[in-house]
């Protein structure tokens, strides 16, 4: 009799322990999933971004008679021409001045002013391919596409002028 | 909320004035150019010739410390930069065949008399590009080789940086594009570089013969038909360039100041080929070439500092007759150019020249030997090679005085950036300058050592 009601005892505290120790983990035991999602952090550039190395003066001479003209300066040439650019400080000036010899002389390949203005999405497509090596973005066809039509002074020369003349031609 | 038109008023007014005032804050915070304690407004730094011997230059030696040929051949052969008779015996530094004819001096009074000569300075290295550094950047840059842009800013970016010069004010004109001359326009240090830079020509590229064979054929624009669409477009385009790789290193030129660029261009094409460029009497080697270029480039621009370069007397290295030749025609070239700065109505009277080789010769020759006379040539490498002078004259420089003697040298080639810095900026551009913590330990104003 002793022994049962001392083993009743035990069960009732084991019990009692048990009961404490449930409602202790309550808190934890249950808990709401959490819905929210983390997007990682990245940065967003533009096409153009990865364009990350200057061309040096022998490189944008090479390739400014390249796309005017289709067709290779000779080494001599090439050597001479860069010399000038070396020969201003203002690389700026420098530039504008050989583009601009450069347009003074025949051969320069480009549409007529009436072939880009009846298409004026492919003749801003092939510029941008040309020069830049890229096909542009909606933002840069809608700007040079209401530009051109704005502007009947505009010329596919003096739109090839200011593409030789933006900073991204000078990387690459 | 209620508007406390008191506070409106005065916060607008602060507003205004900040508007109008911020365009004219330098960036060394400074609100405006330091002008009014100038010593004059313009300054021609010559960096004279390509390593001058101090014997045949301000020693008058002739070839008696040269050739072992005895006492007999002293004279001054610079007669526009130093008093002094000429050789009577071995004329060979003239004109005509053999050189027998000095070149007719062209000033009426030496530079000597006129200004200041520092009869002993010392150069703190032996080298061409080194030395030219010394005189640009006012510091020795012994780790610099060829190819590199100067570690410390030199005396255009001062000038630009903390005087609040436009960039078409400070002008470099070099003798070439060779041995990293075209670098030497402004400095990679952070906090100045290129946007304080020089403009620069090396004419003898840029109107020689190349440039008119790449640059003389430009097609002329409509500036508001033409020119304006094609920046328009320009802009657009930078907008839309994601630059990540070296920032583009710009001189900051104003779009007006390039459209003059241009315009002097044009003009230098069709003076040199109308013959008409105001090159010095005798033309017959580049640096005169050179100074004559230097004269247009005052003549256009009226800058506030020409930095030109000569470099023709470093044939010395194999060519004694030849370095003879050709320091008579760098002392021609000195005289034309101060004849030209008399001639500019805004330059006359109102300008400073200063003349210092950027490096002297060795005392003893090497083994080469002319063909013309069997003259023994020099290099420079030893200490003769660190004697140099420096010739200043001008407005508010004390006239017909000399500093130092060989046996009392006076002067660093270093002193030539503060010195600059004074005459452009008074006291307030020197201490800039002083205080950088860039100049060689000693370097001070020429007029602190008079």
């Amino acid at each position: 009799m002793q022994i049962l009601i001392n083993g009743m005892r035990v069960y009732f505290k084991l019990k009692t322990i048990l009961i404490y120790l449930l409602f202790l983990a309550l808190p934890f035991s249950c808990k709401k999933q959490d819905d929210s999602y983390i997007v990682n952090t990245e940065l967003i550039l533009p096409a153009n971004a990865f364009k990350t190395k200057q061309k040096t003066d022998q490189q944008y001479v090479a390739i400014l008679h390249a796309n005017l003209f289709q067709q290779a300066l000779s080494a001599n040439e090439l050597y001479d021409v860069a010399q000038c650019v070396e020969s201003i400080g203002d690389k700026e000036v420098a530039r504008e001045v050989i583009i601009s010899n450069f347009m003074n002389k025949s051969g320069v390949i480009m549409p007529s002013d009436s072939m880009m203005r009846a298409d004026i999405d492919g003749f801003i497509y092939e510029t941008y391919k040309r020069f830049l090596v890229r096909e542009p973005t909606e933002a840069e066809t809608t700007y040079f596409k209401n530009y051109i039509n704005s502007d009947p002074n505009v010329t596919p020369e003096l739109v090839y002028f200011a593409f030789a003349l933006s900073n991204e031609y000078l990387f690459y | 909320m209620a508007i406390n038109r008191r506070n409106f008023i005065k916060k607008s007014g602060t507003l205004a004035a900040g508007a109008l005032i911020a365009p004219y804050i330098l960036p060394s915070g400074r609100l405006f150019a330091q002008t009014g304690s100038q010593i004059a407004e313009h300054v021609v730094y010559v960096l004279f010739a390509g390593g001058v011997r101090q014997q045949e230059s301000v020693l008058q030696r002739y070839l008696d410390d040269s050739q072992g040929l005895g006492s007999n051949y002293a004279g001054n052969i610079m007669p526009n930069t130093f008093d002094g008779a000429a050789p009577t015996q071995k004329i060979v530094y003239g004109t005509g065949a053999g050189g027998p004819t000095p070149i007719p001096t062209i000033l009426s009074q030496s530079l000597q008399q006129q200004g200041t000569l520092f009869k002993e300075m010392r150069s703190p290295t032996a080298s061409h590009y080194n030395g030219l550094n010394a005189l640009l950047q006012g510091s020795t840059a012994n780790t610099q080789g060829l190819k590199s842009k100067p570690m410390y800013p030199t005396i255009f970016e001062y000038l630009r940086k903390h005087g609040g010069f436009p960039a078409t004010k400070i002008w470099f004109v070099g003798n070439g594009i060779g041995n990293s001359v075209p670098l030497l326009n402004y400095s990679e240090y952070n906090g100045y570089g290129s946007k304080y830079g020089a403009n620069f020509f090396a004419p003898s590229i840029t109107f020689g013969d190349k440039g008119f064979d790449h640059l003389s054929n430009a097609k002329i624009y409509h500036p508001e038909d033409q020119l304006s669409p094609i920046y328009q477009m320009k802009y657009f385009l930078d907008n839309s360039f994601k630059n990540l790789g070296n920032a583009l290193p710009l001189l900051n030129n104003t779009d007006e100041e390039k459209q003059d660029i241009k315009a002097f261009m044009d003009e230098m094409m069709n003076k040199t080929s109308a013959g008409t460029i105001d090159f010095p009497p005798v033309g017959d080697n580049g640096d005169l070439h050179t100074i004559g270029y230097a004269c247009e480039v005052m003549r256009w621009f009226k800058p506030a500092l020409t930095v030109v370069n000569m470099n023709n007397v470093d044939g010395c290295h194999s060519n004694f007759t030849g370095y003879l030749r050709n320091l008579h025609r760098a002392d021609h070239a000195l005289g034309h150019i101060w004849s030209c700065i008399q001639s500019i109505p805004e330059m006359a009277g109102n300008t400073v020249l200063i003349a210092t080789p950027e490096c002297g010769r060795n005392l003893q020759h090497n083994n080469i030997m002319d063909t013309e006379n069997q003259w023994y040539a020099y290099d420079h490498s030893d200490q003769n090679s660190r004697r140099v002078f420096s010739l200043m004259a001008g407005a508010g420089v004390p006239s017909n005085l000399q500093i130092g003697s060989e046996t009392n040298p006076i002067g660093l080639t270093t002193d030539g950036v503060p010195t600059i810095a004074e005459i452009l900026g008074g006291n307030a551009l020197k201490n800039d300058v002083l205080n950088s913590g860039f100049l060689a330990p000693g370097t001070q104003s020429l007029f602190d050592r008079i």
